[in-house]
């Protein structure tokens, strides 16, 4: 079941973040808006994937595949970098409050008398593995579509 | 503008090697991936007259060979600190086609490349502070953050933002700015949201320093990787690493001020 409500809501917030994103990494001013979008479909279709009970690593994967794609087909058109533009999508997706979650349950572990520490071990090292697998979907899901593109062009 | 200058003599092989490195160079330190300065140096030194061309991108240097006819040199190019500049980038590869399509002096590329880099425009200091900490308030409502902590993250991370950019003018180490940015901005966000009586004090301390996140490097870390450039690709995934391990210690040091970590 998908909640409409939730689904505006964090697709108007990938917006918002590719375009604060897009401010930090020096984008021209025409090119923000179309980061926007890049960040608002990004998290529409990971919201959704996670909505119908995929794994993050999964709705990841397929939001980065879906801006990886859309990029493709619309960058002649519109006259912005893919790079720019899949940079931008992406960014709301990079999983940082998890990487620091993990590393914050590391740090506990180091302490003289670590409360629960197989819990906060398990925790930690799910956190870890998480980001890893995550940014592993993203670049692929980012990559595939121009590593397709390119092979169809050196044919 | 590129104007030819229409001068007869070959541009010499030294020339052709440092110009085209210049392209790659910048390129690297506005955040391209390697994939691109490969294909813009290679393209750049073959359009001014080089036969044969081989690039090593690393992440502190460029090395390049060329070659014309019987002769050859091999030169190498520091890399600064990589940033992310999408419109220097943009703005760079443009010029490199400009060079192709023109047939213009090497001459002529060296101005007008040191144009770019001096008048690339960028946005004023307090638009790009607002602009991170409204990135994170979103970034904050993504991670479950409570609208009470809505404005503790953005003001926190606009603050941090312009720390950041403070440190950096004092050339501070990164990986101590990192450390230092991520304190001020997880502490503040976190009192500020405790003070409002937001439920989501944890979250919000980590919502206010995601603006230190490398998010950049980390997809090109992946990208050199997947296009065949594991050495690269695995020295960006280390920055990263460490990056993180540096901001990390920011958010506990904050946590420990406000009694939310486990010393």
């Amino acid at each position: 079941m998908i909640d409409t409500a939730q689904l505006l809501h964090h697709t108007a917030c990938g917006g918002v973040a590719a375009i604060g994103f897009g401010v930090l990494f020096n984008i021209g001013p025409r090119a923000l808006l179309w980061c926007g979008a890049s960040g608002a479909l990004a998290l529409a279709v990971r919201t959704t994937g996670l909505q119908l009970g995929w794994s993050l690593e999964a709705a990841s994967f397929s939001a980065a595949l879906a801006v990886g794609s859309a990029v493709q087909i619309l960058q002649e058109r519109i006259g912005v970098s893919r790079n720019t533009l899949d940079v931008a999508g992406c960014i709301p997706m990079v999983p940082g409050g998890f990487a620091a979650k993990a590393i914050l349950g590391l740090f506990a572990l180091t302490a003289s008398s670590p409360q629960a520490p197989d819990q906060t071990l398990l925790q930690s090292v799910g956190g870890a593995l998480r980001v890893m697998f995550t940014i592993g979907a993203m670049g692929t899901g980012l990559a595939i579509p121009s590593l397709l593109l390119r092979v169809r062009r050196s044919r | 503008m590129l104007k030819d200058t229409g001068e007869e003599e070959p541009t010499s092989l030294e020339e052709i090697a440092m110009l085209s490195m210049e392209f790659g160079r910048i390129l690297m330190e506005s955040g391209a991936s390697a994939r691109i300065v490969d294909e813009i140096v290679c393209g750049t030194a073959s359009r001014l007259g080089a036969e044969r061309v081989d690039l090593r991108v690393g992440y502190a240097s460029l090395e390049i060979t060329i070659g014309i006819g019987g002769e050859g040199i091999t030169r190498m190019r520091k890399v600064g600190p990589i940033g992310v500049n999408q419109r220097l980038d943009h703005e760079v590869r443009l010029l490199a086609a400009r060079v192709a399509s023109s047939a213009a002096s090497a001459c002529a590329a060296r101005e007008e490349l040191t144009r770019l880099v001096r008048q690339t425009p960028r946005y004023p200091g307090w638009l790009i502070d607002v602009s991170v900490g409204l990135a994170c308030a979103a970034f904050g409502r993504l991670l479950g953050v409570d609208w009470m902590a809505v404005g503790p993250v953005f003001v926190s991370a606009s603050i941090g933002q312009a720390f950041r950019r403070g440190l950096a003018r004092r050339q501070v180490n990164v990986f101590i700015a990192a450390t230092l940015v991520a304190f001020v901005a997880a502490a503040l966000s976190g009192l500020w949201a405790r003070w409002l009586g937001s439920r989501t004090v944890d979250t919000a301390m980590t919502a206010a320093v995601l603006l230190l996140v490398p998010g950049v490097p980390s997809l090109n870390a992946q990208n050199d990787i997947l296009e065949g450039r594991p050495t690269l690709g695995s020295a960006r995934a280390v920055w990263v690493a460490v990056t993180l391990v540096f901001l990390t210690v920011g958010v506990w040091l904050g946590q420990l001020l406000l009694g939310e970590g486990r010393p």
